[in-house]
């Protein structure tokens, strides 16, 4: 008895493992695009609130759309949901004339859904993101029901820089609602309406999100039936299925791109990643008070060496806050590997007095591999003139708790080493360097209070005159070449890989996720 | 049976108690942990300025006083509300927890039954030929099993059977977007409850052959054989049945362990279920959904303690409960 | 005629008749040697950087190739060895005492403390080991310091119920009992009878714990928590495997923090169950 039921167990057992065995790894529909849309730092897994997003772009901009979007070059401003746009010469007053669309319900696409978005943009207690960047704004008036103008209280050079990322929101289906409960809303994540190429279908937590095309988008009916994204819990995971065949598109780390490079099964995406690496010298410390310590600083790490051998050269040395060659003036100091020069200048600023070799931390929140390997790179060179730093990695909610904290430590981050987004639009650095931005006001964590640096950059954020915005921002490459408020290390190039099969796929590593014209009504996929 | 009766009522009086202690205990062990969930959603690529952060934390309501936050989470939790995540969209924890229960569950139940299975065949194969070429060979995988770093294990399956073989999905539960089909969740579970059983089929392995040897050479086995009862019956009905009592104590204390789910597969193969959760929710200091699962995984496991003592009570009548 | 050595006598002859025991010793001590030894017989250090000579296979210069940045994977294997076996034992030294007591309290200090003491086990108990293991970490952050601390926290009350068990048992025996007769304070009692008389159980859980507590060590490491680099573990080395172009072609990097774990387990596996079986023969299997 006992022997048969052994027996029998062990023959179905096999069997059913057999059968899965059998089954194809994944049986998929041939209009269906399956990617990795939020893995890597541009992605926002969960988020589908336009509003409170910030990153996720790519995805999100699959069915909502905003007025104006980037180009896939990532260098102009273009129209999406406004059809064309006019600035007045004050620079006090944006005119938008409205392309003709239709929201995912059928209902026509309005100047009061501009009105409605605004007005939610604008208000914190919606959880939106933008209720500071958006402050001069004075009021949103739909002349008639496909011209919007917006009045300004005071010009602001970066608005239509905020307005990519403001998602259009259908007034007739979300104005019932009380503002407070939009923030966390089942909405969101249930029946959203956009105007976009796909609408959405269905969300498994913490799984996957899947959209349906939209035959009567603008641009024109999507080639594929679906779009599904999966969401992963590491890159690593996401490039085994890529590799298995399960999904068409990831992000990858820089590391892993070698992989891909020779395979014809496969294409490199290569961009840039908009943020420049730098270590930043906590003000606040004495150590970095004598400009020689923090010019040592920089003459001690082999920029050139780091970006070849553990970047694969895929990346740029940033001598400023910019790279951009409309940023970068000439004759700036390129702080050229030079050990030699950087132990004279900590002899005669007295570094042995000032600290010896006593450890100091360099704290980071960038956890990979290579990120690890960067810091052992720039823990070695230092260590060769002299500078005893001891690379600390934390997580994200405590690296902010720590700097921004009420009352900080100022011993816990003597040095970070960290990144900030420095385009496409240059004025975006000034909330971490000005001095005005000292916390609470702004994001100045290392404290820097450099009155040059502050004030050329109070000139380029108050430049009217769009030709001669980059003079202003070359002035402010230079003021911080000089004074060394960080150890600007470099601009990496941000990876994906995709698929061979799929046609017509535009993907740009652009930060939070752009948005930017991907036109994904035109992806295709063969067989 | 009052008394029996009388005795469950007061486990639950006392797992009532320790349930309240629990939570105390995680929430302060939360609010002691460095950063807040604002802290975490924010990119510190992407500056925000700490005005802003200070919205955000009163729309969470973490600007109130700690024993507050506590009592308004005390008095929703009783009611049946645990909350809502305070990540992505605020999906409502109790469902939210319930809905990766279940994946957890069938991952960890198939590794068991995967375990039990392989590692009852394995040990009695091993123990009828001991010292030969199978046993030896079975006993050293085994002992590799026990001893290898679960994640090391999955990260190399994953490769080895998914991206070099593709004759296992790379992840996830079912295939997204593709109707529920049975054959396409056994597809996506075989690989990982497979390498979730190692450790657990090499111990059962090793207990089964230590037991059966030890049956084996007792003397009703003897008996039996030189009654000339063929060896296959011998080993199938007499001694598998009085070796196995031993091991059914040793699985029980299994599946006690078993109901945090598994981190590191779920981590590697993204199956979601209460491990990733809680990696993800620790991760973004998600509060109401960390002290949500750590309150319904707790239930979870005094009923299972009350439920197995009552059952060896009821099995075995020596054991007084009361 | 029967043996008439003590029973610690015979309990090392069995263990020392116990070939995987032995096996596990052979093992382990030239492990322990080598990784007490390297920085006398091996030219590079564990932290010594050379981006030309990255990722580099294994050759007469490098015995086990080098890492992503230059390092020799021997020497960081060796030093990852220190680091690895010395955050073990710590721990275990840790949860050791803490058990002890706990579980010493719980007998010796009356129906009250009993009572408190095991409720406090079970709450301990019942906390769901990821969540534990995942908020401790945040807290304590991370390095050898705190990583020691989470696993001794995470460990603790196995041993206080085994204590507690095995100190009841001791409690009630006749010396015990005379001795308490004649007013023996508690701590007389526990430090010259109790621990004396849990030795056994003590140490073959030690032994046990520690190479779990090697895994544990691992799997913390690969979260993101455990020993940071660029100091160097077993666990943060094997981290690297997250990478599929290190999986695949610099199988040197994660492979050799991997045999050397697994072997160390293994042996540290064995060790314990031949000191388990040589202490109680008949208890094989509970």
């Amino acid at each position: 008895m006992l022997r048969r039921t052994l027996t029998g167990l062990a023959l179905s057992t096999t069997l059913l493992a057999g059968a899965c065995f059998a089954l194809p790894a994944a049986a998929q529909d041939a209009r269906t695009i399956t990617g990795a849309f939020d893995v890597g730092p541009g992605g926002m897994p969960g988020n589908f609130n336009p509003l409170s997003a910030t990153a996720g772009f790519t995805w999100l901009n699959l069915y909502f759309e905003p007025l104006v979007i980037y180009d896939a070059a990532l260098e102009k401003i273009v129209g999406a949901l406004a059809s064309s746009y006019e600035v007045s010469g004050d620079q006090l007053t944006y005119t938008f004339r409205l392309a003709e669309a239709k929201w995912h319900d059928g209902k026509p696409f309005t100047a009061e859904d501009v009105r409605f978005t605004f007005d939610l943009a604008k208000n914190a207690a919606s959880g939106s993101n933008f209720a500071a960047r958006l402050t001069s704004v004075a009021s949103v008036t739909a002349t008639d029901a496909r011209t919007v103008v917006v009045k300004l209280s005071a010009p602001n050079s970066g608005l239509l820089d905020t307005l990519t990322k403001v998602m259009m929101l259908p007034a007739h289906a979300l104005s019932a609602m009380p503002v407070a409960d939009l923030a966390r809303n089942a909405w969101w994540s249930t029946t959203p309406i956009g105007t976009g190429p796909f609408r959405f279908t269905r969300y498994a937590n913490g799984q996957f999100v899947s959209l349906a095309a939209n035959p009567d988008y603008r641009g024109g009916a999507p080639k594929v039936d679906r779009v599904v994204n999966r969401y992963f819990e590491n890159t690593a995971g996401a490039v085994a299925a890529l590799r298995s065949g399960e999904i068409q598109f990831t992000y990858v780390e820089a590391d892993d791109v070698a992989n891909f490079k020779d395979d014809k099964a496969f294409r490199v995406i290569e961009g840039n990643s908009y943020v420049v690496n730098y270590i930043g010298f906590n003000q606040e410390v004495p150590l970095w008070k004598d400009a020689r310590v923090r010019k040592a600083l920089m003459y001690a790490i082999d920029r050139g060496q780091i970006i070849k051998a553990l970047y694969g050269g895929a990346a740029v040395p940033a001598n400023c806050g910019y790279v951009a060659p409309a940023f970068v003036p000439a004759g700036i100091d390129t702080y050229a590997y030079d050990p030699a020069k950087a132990r004279a200048l900590l002899a005669d600023a007295g570094w042995a007095k000032i600290n010896g070799d006593k450890p100091i931390t360099l704290l980071t929140y960038y956890n990979t591999p290579l990120a690890g390997n960067v810091m052992a790179a720039v823990q070695a060179m230092l260590a060769q003139v002299g500078i005893n730093v001891v690379p600390r990695t934390v997580d994200v909610p405590t690296y902010n708790a720590t700097v921004y904290a009420a009352t900080p430590d100022w011993n816990a981050f003597p040095l970070v080493y960290a990144g900030l987004q420095n385009g496409p639009d240059p004025s975006i650095i000034n909330i971490g360097l000005n001095e005005k931005q000292l916390p609470p006001a702004g994001a100045n964590i290392m404290r820097v209070r450099m009155p040059s640096l502050s004030a050329a950059f109070d000139t380029a954020l108050g430049e009217t005159d769009a030709a001669k915005r980059p003079s202003r921002y070359q002035d402010v490459c230079k003021a911080m070449n000089e004074s060394l408020p960080w150890a600007t290390l470099w601009v990496t190039a941000r990876y994906g890989v995709a698929s061979t099969k799929l046609n017509d796929f535009v993907w740009v590593p652009a930060p939070a996720g752009g948005p930017y014209e991907a036109h994904p009504e035109h992806w295709s996929i063969t067989r | 049976m009052p008394r029996t009766l009388r005795y469950a009522l007061r486990r639950l009086l006392v797992g009532g108690a320790m349930l309240l202690g629990l939570s105390v205990l995680v929430f302060l062990l939360l609010r002691a942990a460095p950063g807040d969930p604002v802290d975490a959603y924010v990119n510190p690529s992407v500056a925000m300025s700490p005005a802003d952060l200070t919205a955000l934390r009163v729309r969470f309501g973490l600007d109130r006083p700690l024993p507050v936050q506590y009592l308004a989470w005390l008095a929703a939790a009783v009611t049946g509300d645990l909350g809502y995540s305070l990540q992505g969209t605020g999906d409502p924890v109790l469902p939210l927890v319930f809905s990766r229960l279940g994946p957890t569950v069938l991952l960890m139940g198939a590794g068991i039954a995967l375990a039990i299975i392989l590692g009852i065949a394995g040990g009695v194969a091993g123990a009828v030929r001991r010292n030969g070429a199978v046993d030896i060979g079975l006993s050293v995988i085994a002992f590799l099993g026990i001893s290898s770093p679960a994640f090391l294990t999955a990260l190399v399956g994953l490769y080895a059977f998914s991206v070099r073989l593709r004759i296992a999905p790379s992840g996830g539960m079912l295939t997204p977007g593709a109707p529920f089909a049975f054959g396409d969740l056994l597809a996506h579970l075989v690989l990982p409850a497979l390498l979730l059983s190692i450790g657990h089929t090499a111990l059962i392995m090793r207990y089964t052959r230590a037991s059966m040897l030890e049956v084996l050479s007792a003397d009703f086995v003897r008996t039996a054989r030189s009654k000339g009862v063929p060896e296959f019956v011998v080993v199938a009905r007499h001694a598998l049945r009085n070796a196995l009592l031993p091991v059914v104590t040793l699985i029980g204390s299994t599946i006690g362990i078993a109901i945090g789910g598994a981190v590191f597969i779920e981590s590697v193969f993204n199956w979601p279920g209460m491990g990733l959760l809680m990696v993800t929710a620790v991760r973004a200091r998600d509060y109401p959904v960390i002290m949500g699962a750590a309150l319904i995984i707790g239930a979870f496991v005094i009923v299972l303690n009350l439920l197995t003592d009552l059952a060896y009570a009821v099995v075995d009548p020596r054991i007084k409960v009361g | 005629m029967a043996s008439s050595h003590g029973p610690t006598r015979r309990a090392l002859g069995r263990f020392a008749r116990n070939g995987a025991a032995l096996a596990g010793i052979g093992v382990i001590v030239p492990m322990l040697l080598l990784v007490a030894t390297y920085p006398f017989w091996l030219q590079d250090g564990p932290n010594s950087v050379d981006l030309m000579a990255r990722n580099a296979a294994p050759t007469m210069r490098h015995w086990l190739g080098t890492d992503g940045v230059g390092r020799d994977v021997l020497a960081r294997l060796l030093q990852g060895g220190r680091t690895s076996l010395l955050v073990a034992t710590l721990s275990v030294s840790l949860s050791l005492v803490i058990g002890f007591l706990i579980g010493a309290v719980a007998t010796f200090g009356g129906r009250w403390a009993d009572t408190t003491s095991m409720r406090f086990v079970d709450l301990a108990m019942t906390l769901p080991p990821v969540i534990l293991l995942l908020v401790l970490a945040s807290i304590i952050g991370t390095g050898i310091g705190p990583t020691v601390w989470v696993i001794a926290l995470l460990s603790w009350p196995v041993l206080a119920r085994m204590v507690r068990a095995r100190l009841l048992e001791v409690r009630e025996q006749d010396f015990v009992v005379a001795a308490r007769g004649m007013g023996a304070g508690t701590l007389h009692l526990l430090f010259r009878h109790g621990l004396p008389n849990s030795i056994d159980i003590l140490v073959v859980y030690a032994t046990l714990q520690i190479a779990n507590a090697i895994l544990l060590e691992a799997g913390l490491s690969f979260l993101g928590l455990g020993i940071p680099p660029p100091a160097a573990s077993w666990g943060n080395m094997m981290n690297a495997a997250q990478s599929t172009v290190v999986l695949e072609h610099y199988v040197w990097q994660w492979m050799s923090p991997g045999a050397a774990l697994v072997l160390a387990v293994l042996a540290i596996n064995f060790i314990g169950d031949g000191l388990r079986d040589a202490f109680d023969p008949r208890s094989g299997l509970s």
